[in-house]
């Protein structure tokens, strides 16, 4: 599995669509997107990565990057988001973080 | 050495600077916590810090405010965590320093006490910049205060490191060699 983050609109699904060689309806089958809207209502991080893991490409925008929200819900889901990414950086056989469209290996 | 550590919320900086100073050869290590527990979300944070320190032979020195007052026994090695937490105990706690200018004195000198009173300094700080601009009033103060911490020390470090989904990404200071694992 390869797991590409980054912010929002950086061309992250442009991105997975060359590694793969594919066009955006292929992509739906070989990956997964927005990821980090997953996290914050699970149980178990750690299975759902698991699960994740089983595609091509999962990809996940970065939500962590701003001030601690005052909303202790919000706060949670940030924080659960964040987790999952770390996850799957771990399971992932190669990490590209996408930025204003060009990528950077991370792993 | 001197790292400074920064990432956003739940990125796994502070596991990764942890290892930065588990992995540094100067005994004794030092924990330097910021984060003053008001409820039980605070407490469950601090908890499970404490918890990731377990085992790793740290000894906890709280300090909230005023961090040149932080004393360490012997000049071992440190992990100072972290910059935002600082940055808004002086900013809005009542033993802290008030205002910006006054913090951003009190949190420099500080982290200059400390460089003199160990060999290795890892300092987690965050990074809040992408998440826009709209926040409560006030907010845009202590952003202020947490880049202009971020920026100084970052030329003062030997390295700065993103840590990026528990990733570290170094960027280099034009000195010496970087990476430590």
């Amino acid at each position: 599995m390869i797991f590409i983050t980054g912010p929002l609109y950086s061309g992250k699904r442009d991105y997975a669509c060359s590694l793969l060689n594919c066009d955006r309806p292929e992509l739906e089958q070989r990956a997964v997107w927005d990821v980090q809207n997953l996290a914050a209502d699970c149980a178990d991080l750690n299975t759902l990565a698991d699960e994740l893991a089983q595609h091509d490409v999962v990809i996940a925008t970065e939500v962590g990057g701003g001030v601690v929200p005052i909303d202790a819900k919000e706060r949670a889901a940030r924080e659960a988001a964040g987790r999952l990414s770390c996850l799957l950086a771990q399971k992932a056989e190669r990490v590209v973080r996408v930025f204003c469209g060009l990528p950077m290996v991370l792993k | 050495m001197f790292t400074l550590v920064i990432g956003g919320a739940a990125s796994g900086k502070s596991e990764y600077a942890e290892g930065l100073v588990l992995c540094s050869p100067h005994r004794p290590r030092y924990y330097i916590a910021t984060m003053e527990p008001f409820d039980d979300e605070g407490r469950a944070r601090v908890d499970k810090h404490r918890k990731m320190r377990a085992d790793k032979q740290f000894e906890t020195v709280e300090c909230y405010t005023n961090l040149m007052s932080a004393r360490l026994r012997s000049r071992g090695a440190a992990l100072l965590e972290c910059v935002g937490n600082l940055a808004a105990n002086e900013l809005y706690s009542p033993s802290g320093a008030g205002n910006r200018t006054d913090a951003l004195i009190s949190i420099l000198l500080g982290v200059s006490s400390l460089l003199e009173q160990c060999r290795d300094l890892v300092v987690v700080s965050n990074e809040v910049f992408t998440g826009g601009e709209r926040y409560a009033q006030g907010t845009e103060d202590y952003m202020r205060l947490v880049a202009d911490v971020n920026r100084a020390l970052a030329k003062r470090a030997d390295r700065l490191c993103e840590v990026v989904c528990g990733l570290p990404q170094y960027y280099t200071t034009g000195r010496g060699r970087i990476g430590c694992r």
